[in-house]
């Protein structure tokens, strides 16, 4: 499959000035390199960080122990899962793989299709734990947008569904999504499902 | 997205049980014909490529938490 790429603009959270930066529908060699490269030594200085100011290790990054190039892998030429990067500056700021043979579990919507987020992961100078700085805003919601954008495509009318980690489900519930509860199939996590029209609402927000 | 991936057309010869299959899908799951077409082609695709690895397919009825194995052939 041919990779698409389009220009999105992320956010200085400082300055507030835009930030080009390019989404693209692939998760190329150039990222995994990246991931192991820049964001494995990124992580282990932020945990370090964490650790010496003191930060419990409850509220450290939950996917830092995700294997990328494994994930990429083994979902290769599949026609069911669809893989998304975020790259500014040269550098990879966010990856998303994606599954679209799940169905819907909220009631209004049971049944039908949905892109299913399987991993969503921003690089570690973009996660802004223990109270530093993140270098650039707006990776997550790109890659989400993302996401809805290739369910309206695909004729799912914008439904999306995830598990979301602990620390990120705010995130999701800020977007509208609707909360599910935990679900014990998937290690206790919380399950996100979103409507057509909060679908809808999302894109005519950006 | 800059633009979508080109697609290509083909003609499907179906018979009326088929068709009416297909359409009773499309409905159900609130999906183009299409669209109802390629998810079959994306999981049966998903479904080889497992079994193909020695994976077998269970079906499991979320009340009575009866199994049942799949064939596929």
């Amino acid at each position: 499959m041919t990779a698409d790429s389009s220009t999105i603009f992320l956010l200085d959270p400082v300055t507030d000035e835009p930030i080009e930066a390019e989404l693209v529908s692939e998760i190329a060699s150039n990222n995994i390199i990246d991931w192991h490269t820049k964001w494995q030594p990124a992580l282990g200085a932020l945990k370090a960080t964490l650790q010496r100011l003191g930060v419990p290790r409850d509220q450290w990054p939950q996917s830092a122990h995700w294997d990328w190039s494994r994930k990429v892998e083994e979902v290769e030429g599949l026609l069911a899962f669809r893989n998304f990067s975020v790259i500014a500056e040269g550098l990879t700021q966010g990856l998303m793989r994606l599954d679209l043979t799940k169905s819907a579990r909220l009631a209004v919507q049971l049944g039908k299709p949905i892109v299913y987020v399987d991993y969503v992961e921003v690089a570690p100078w973009n996660q802004p734990f223990g109270g530093l700085p993140a270098r650039y805003r707006g990776v997550g919601s790109a890659l989400i947008i993302a996401a809805v954008n290739l369910s309206m495509e695909e004729d799912f009318k914008g439904r999306i569904g995830l598990h979301s980690l602990p620390q990120s489900e705010g995130f999701y519930r800020h977007l509208n999504m609707a909360d599910l509860g935990p679900d014990r199939r998937c290690q206790g996590l919380h399950y996100f499902e979103m409507t057509p029209d909060a679908a809808k609402a999302l894109l005519e927000k950006e | 997205m800059d633009s979508p991936a080109p697609k290509r057309t083909m003609t499907l010869n179906l018979t009326d049980a088929e068709m009416r299959a297909l359409e009773e899908l499309s409905s159900r799951k609130d999906l183009s014909k299409t669209a109802v077409l390629r998810q079959a082609l994306r999981l049966y695709q998903t479904l080889d490529a497992r079994i193909e690895k020695g994976d077998k397919l269970i079906l499991e009825n979320d009340q009575t938490l009866e199994k049942a194995e799949l064939m596929l052939l």
